[in-house]
């Protein structure tokens, strides 16, 4: 419970800032894609299991943005019955050609650099990294986004110091025996499709009423 | 005190910046992480898909993209090849970007069928 509330405090401070570079985004809207393949993610950290859970985590706030997104675990059986079983393979694959075997007007790559905790004395820090890049069924890449989020158990300070060393290690503990990447994840997510100042535009199905 | 101070940051985030769900998920995402995790759990996967569903139609409310394959694909891999076809077809009715990948589904589906049947004769 406290990492969660943890987390979710984390969230609302990280969540709203507004970064400074506003990426160009008339190659998105010349485009104008209303479905978005989401294929298998690569993975560059050394957890195997990373790429399918940060899959899981993609298909809804990108609908809820807006677009028609392709069933991903339906993908990931089509593209297995057709011998490509690894991210790194599909994402070798020309996108015209992803894109026409599925009839999607744009792509999404997902690569994972970092997914790992990383243990210091008494403290954790607990870090995902994602690259994102939107490609459309002509081969153009149309946007991409980076996003780090990192999770660190805030100690309170309010107690003596061995009363503060043992809430510490107790963090240091729990968050070791279950390390929190997946609402990292989903707060990576939320960030770069929804609310971050790249995010990409509201799709077809966002009623304008609604629009940001 | 302490849990109105938990619940304050959540207020604010969902007021704030979050833009409101088009759809109703059913749990959709969790079940499916939950599968990857363990794959003996894509079977409760495939009973919140149905549960979910069968809800959304009742009170006629759109399903959201890519459920209703979703469970196609797992009835598909339990071996009911009619209830994929079933499934890929709503699919295509509620979702026409799906159209292409849900006819060449179904379209396959039904080879295999015909040419069982035909082997059977």
């Amino acid at each position: 419970m406290k990492i969660v509330s943890s987390a979710l405090i984390l969230a609302v401070l990280t969540g709203c800032v507004a970064q400074p570079v506003k990426q160009d985004m008339s190659a998105f809207h010349a485009t104008a894609p209303r479905s978005i393949l989401v294929v298998p993610t690569i993975n560059k950290s050394l957890d195997v299991d990373a790429p399918n859970y940060v899959l899981a985590a993609l298909p809804v706030p990108i609908a809820n943005k807006g677009y028609y997104v392709f069933p991903v675990n339906t993908t990931k059986y089509v593209l297995e019955q057709e011998g490509f079983y690894e991210g790194e393979r599909i994402h070798q694959m020309a996108t015209p050609d992803l894109a026409k075997l599925f009839g999607a007007d744009a792509v999404l790559y997902v690569s994972i650099n970092r997914w790992d905790a990383q243990y210091a004395f008494i403290t954790t820090v607990v870090t995902v990294e994602f690259d994102y890049r939107l490609v459309s069924k002509d081969g153009a890449e149309i946007w991409k986004e980076s996003k780090r989020m990192q999770y660190q158990p805030q100690n309170n300070n309010s107690g003596s110091p061995i009363a503060m060393l043992v809430v510490a290690v107790v963090n240091a503990a729990v968050t070791r025996a279950a390390p929190n990447y997946m609402p990292l994840t989903r707060q990576a997510n939320q960030e770069v499709f929804i609310s971050g100042v790249n995010a990409i535009p509201d799709g077809p199905y966002r009623p304008a009423s609604s629009k940001q | 005190m302490v849990r109105f101070l938990l619940i304050l940051p959540i207020v604010v985030a969902l007021g704030g910046c979050v833009t409101p769900s088009l759809y109703q998920w059913g749990g959709y995402e969790e079940a499916l992480y939950a599968g990857y995790k363990d794959p003996t759990k894509m079977e409760a996967l495939r009973l919140k898909l149905e549960a979910h569903i069968a809800e959304m139609e009742k009170s006629a409310q759109k399903v959201a993209p890519g459920l209703y394959a979703e469970l196609g694909t797992l009835y598909l891999q339990a071996g009911s090849s009619d209830k994929a076809i079933s499934m890929y077809s709503r699919e295509r009715d509620t979702w026409p970007e799906s159209k292409g990948l849900m006819t060449a589904m179904i379209q396959n589906l039904e080879r295999r069928q015909q040419a069982r049947a035909e082997a059977a004769k």
